[in-house]
């Protein structure tokens, strides 16, 4: 396995070398991160234009821009992503890209985590009622709910979702949701518990929306490889030995039925990552997501690089991962 | 089982019970228990610490630091200036024109919240800082506006530093003088002890520092906490060191929301208190209609919108085919269609320079024709011209006009619905206009890529420099290439003279110039908005005049029980 997972992570970084070759075309064609400045009243000097340019390093060509951004070699230490710098910010000094990238990551595995838990455990539950009763009224029903959330536009499920927490809110006249933020002004005087219950206030409603975007499709496969394991031949000469259903259920088809979704919840965690930019937007959380949205607005350049060279590290980790838990989950899989 | 059972219900009950303990929170605030607090959201993040950079000199950013920073004076909402006579006692005059030069009279008792006193070396430093020359800062230190104190010669201090002599360089004047200062003053003396503030290299790390650095000392009514974040939250609470009279809202948390779709929820919740976005939103106001006890308000905002036309098209150089353009379009009808629904008052802008609210303003587009919608007047200019139009189709000497590009921002929605209208008008004189929508307005206009573009400018009552800025032939954002000599004088001489009504003057007769060639058409002020809740504040009145907006008061809010 250790070889396989060298080789593999061999064939990543070329791959992630490839397309950040891609990207870096890609963002520098989306405008000029200094339009703004050039537009401004009264119109800065052209000293300071040119001094930006200079700083930004839009002063060299495509190549040479890409060559300082992947090895910091003829820069002026600020960038340079072999030597941990991601290079300077349109929007000033202030703005340390990598400091500014690890706080959103912060921020934003606080949510997913807290998502990704409790979407797995209503998938598995709701997977496993929905193929143990299966066509029954309680299995349309979970069908029908976990369509609905799968359909809904994730920035309309949020906005109802807050809807909801301010209707609980004003129904019982009393504050248990905070709809913008993490955390409220002032958690440095608060004590451990007034922050854990300003903390969960905040969570509770973006958690729920991320939770069942990613519920709705886990549940589902949940639920077609529960199927397909009660229906196996194991299963069933369990039955006809006489273990009981639920003991059947729970210590024989359960552990096999969850590899599937172990896999897929793998590689789902890295897309969540990025699914998280619009929940984040509507809950106004200073995550991943928000890092992202303001690079673009900004046409930040190297920040919109640092962001997708970050996803595109997930996505090849948890693949990685996701792989290497094939033959730890079943051990008639191997790899050389 | 009975186990499980009981583990199960005392996990239920501890999460019920941190729910309803939770709601204990007190609204308002954002949960704080701070007595008389406020949270107003700010609608996109600063940049940087240090307004007189680009980073930091946005809207957001002097916001941010309004009322941390002594300032000299402000425009009020009427447009009129005003002095701060808490720190500038004895209203300024100009002593000599010939050099131009000004006394300021620092109040005896100002003072930094760290005990040093507010003087002469501050506004030193803020001169040094904008001057434009390099001999006193390197890299022009970065500054974002360099127009009024590029023109010193020296700004001297006497009297222990309370009096500010300003002197002009010989030959220089400016209508607009008394604005110096008006964004707020930085303590030079942090910046003395780090830096050699007599050699340019020194003043620009002294304005970077300044820059990275959040205020920690105040100079006005309130003190910026500590762990302030320019993309987050920023605190703001009394200064007890001030010497005039102490605000009564006691914390102003400015909290930066970029989701418009937010604010309403939030202020509904009791999470924020108010907000004077910079940018408009029908969808925001209609959800405001009916929610007891919040007040809002519609009112022209500063930025304009307006129609440029790209002098070096081939066909958009003659005068009468831009004439006729400008006289088909019913900016009447725009107007009402873009704004119109939650701002019925909305009227054409008849003015580059000045809003009809303005003491200058004068009507140069309506003795034009342009906006008009007059479409058989649009027709007889093109006819008087050699064109000719045969059902849809003009022409000139038998060749067709071809379609001409109407760009602006992609998503804007006003723009679209302009370009949309005008697409109409213009069909009517026999010109197709294409939409050509960028992502990257700046830099679409910086190339000079569009035939005629729509977007807005920003406007404050301090208007000298503008007329230059916008049609001089060498300035940088005469994007559509105007060249005409006499635009050229009027605009210069707006800047230069001591009086604000002969530079008015100036601006008018630029304004005039320009809309004889047909180069710009004004088309709205873009209004804005602003709501609060007045369950928890009074008092608070909305300032398009100046980039705080409704903050600019917010020492004169008063807290409701």
């Amino acid at each position: 396995m250790l070889v396989y997972t060298a080789r593999r992570i061999a064939v990543a970084i070329p791959t992630l070398v490839a397309a950040s070759v891609l990207v870096f075309l890609m963002v520098d064609v989306i405008g000029d991160p200094l339009a703004d400045l050039r537009s401004m009243q009264p119109a800065p000097d052209p000293a300071t234009i040119a001094a930006a340019e200079e700083r930004l390093y839009l002063d060299r060509s495509i190549p040479e821009r890409y060559w300082l951004w992947l090895t910091g070699l003829g820069g002026n230490g600020d960038i340079g992503i072999l030597q941990g710098q991601f290079g300077p910010s349109v929007r000033g000094g202030n703005y340390v890209i990598g400091a500014e990238l690890w706080a959103g990551l912060h921020v934003s595995v606080r949510l997913v985590s807290a998502a990704v838990l409790l979407a797995l455990g209503l998938a598995i539950i709701s997977g496993v009622i929905s193929a143990m009763r299966q066509y029954s009224k309680l299995d349309y029903t979970l069908t029908f709910v976990g369509f609905l959330a799968l359909a809904m536009p994730t920035f309309w499920l949020g906005a109802l979702i807050r809807e909801g927490g301010l209707w609980i809110n004003r129904t019982t006249d009393s504050t248990f949701f905070y709809t913008i933020g993490a955390n409220s002004a002032r958690v440095d005087d608060m004590t451990g518990w007034q922050y854990f219950l300003d903390s969960s206030g905040h969570l509770i409603l973006p958690t729920l929306t991320l939770m069942l975007t990613s519920y709705a499709s886990w549940s589902r496969y949940q639920r077609t490889s529960m199927l397909e394991v009660l229906n196996s031949d194991y299963v069933r000469l369990a039955r006809s030995k006489g273990v009981r259903y639920r003991t059947v259920v729970r210590r024989h088809a359960l552990r096999t039925a969850l590899i599937p979704l172990v896999s897929v919840t793998t590689v789902a965690v890295a897309g969540i990552i990025d699914g998280v930019v619009i929940i984040e937007t509507v809950f106004q959380w200073r995550g991943l997501g928000y890092f992202f949205i303001e690079a673009l607005t900004h046409k930040d350049s190297f920040a919109i690089m640092a962001w997708l060279m970050l996803s595109g590290f997930f996505v090849i980790i948890c693949t990685l991962i996701a792989d290497l838990l094939y033959g730890v989950l079943d051990p008639r899989i191997r790899y050389e | 089982m009975e186990n499980r059972r009981k583990w199960l219900g005392a996990v239920g009950l501890g999460v019920s019970a941190s729910l309803v303990l939770g709601a204990c929170a007190p609204p308002g605030g954002d949960g704080s228990d701070s007595g008389n607090s406020v949270t107003w959201i700010v609608n996109q993040p600063g940049n940087g610490w240090n307004h007189n950079t680009p980073e930091g000199g946005s809207v957001y950013g002097i916001q941010f630091l309004h009322d941390v920073l002594p300032y000299t004076g402000y425009w009020g909402p009427d447009s009129e200036w005003y002095w701060n006579e808490d720190l500038i006692v004895n209203e300024p005059e100009l002593l000599s024109e010939d050099p131009m030069s000004w006394e300021l009279e620092i109040h005896p008792d100002a003072a930094w919240s760290d005990g040093e006193p507010i003087d002469a070396d501050d506004f030193i430093w803020a001169w040094k800082m904008n001057s434009g020359d390099e001999d006193l800062c390197a890299d022009n230190c970065n500054s974002r506006g360099t127009t009024l104190p590029s023109k010193f010669e020296s700004v001297e201090g006497s009297d222990d530093g309370k009096t500010v002599t300003i002197t002009m360089k010989e030959g220089e004047l400016f209508p607009e003088w008394f604005v110096f200062g008006e964004d707020g003053l930085y303590p030079s003396h942090l910046v003395a002890d780090q830096f050699d503030l007599d050699t340019p290299e020194g003043m620009l790390e002294s304005s970077n520092w300044f820059n990275e650095n959040q205020p920690t000392v105040s100079g006005s009514r309130y003190v910026m906490e500590e762990g302030a974040e320019l993309d987050g939250r920023v605190i703001k609470t009394l200064n007890e060191e001030y010497w005039g009279d102490k605000p009564e809202i006691g914390e102003i948390i400015l909290q930066v929301n970029t989701e418009e779709g937010s604010w309403v929820p939030a202020l509904q919740n009791g999470e924020v208190q108010g907000a004077s976005p910079a940018t408009w939103s029908d969808d925001v106001i209609n959800q405001l209609d009916g929610i007891e006890g919040v007040e809002y308000g519609v009112n022209p905002g500063a930025s304009w919108e307006h129609m440029d036309v790209n002098m070096k098209h081939d066909w958009l150089s003659d005068e009468a085919l831009r004439h006729a353009i400008f006289t088909a379009l019913d900016v009447e009808n725009i107007a009402t269609r873009t704004y119109g629904d939650n701002f019925p008052d909305i009227t054409p802008r008849t003015n580059h320079v000045f809003s009809e609210s303005s003491p200058f303003h004068e009507d140069v587009i309506t003795e034009l024709g342009h906006g008009s919608g007059d479409i058989d007047a649009a027709v007889e200019i093109l006819e008087d011209a050699g064109y000719e139009l045969d059902g849809d189709s003009l022409t000139r000497d038998g060749e067709a006009v071809p379609p001409i590009r109407i760009g602006y921002t992609a998503g804007h929605v006003a723009r679209e619905i302009i370009a949309e209208l005008a697409q109409a008008d213009l069909a009517e004189i026999g010109i197709s206009l294409e939409i050509d929508t960028t992502n990257d307005l700046g830099g679409t206009l910086a190339e000079g890529d569009f035939d005629i573009m729509l977007y807005g400018w920003s406007t404050t009552p301090d208007f000298a420099s503008s007329p230059e800025q916008y049609w001089h032939s060498e300035s940088g954002s005469n994007f559509g290439h105007l060249d005409v000599e006499e635009v050229d004088e009027v605009a210069v001489k707006a800047q230069n003279t001591s009086s604000p009504e002969e530079a008015a003057e100036h601006a008018n007769e630029a304004a005039r110039l320009v809309a004889e060639e047909a180069y710009v058409l004004p088309l709205v002020d873009t209004p804005t908005f602003y709501f609060v809740d007045t369950n928890y504040v009074d008092n608070v009145e909305d300032n398009n005049a100046q980039s705080r907006r409704a903050l600019w008061n917010q020492h004169e809010w008063t807290a409701v029980d």
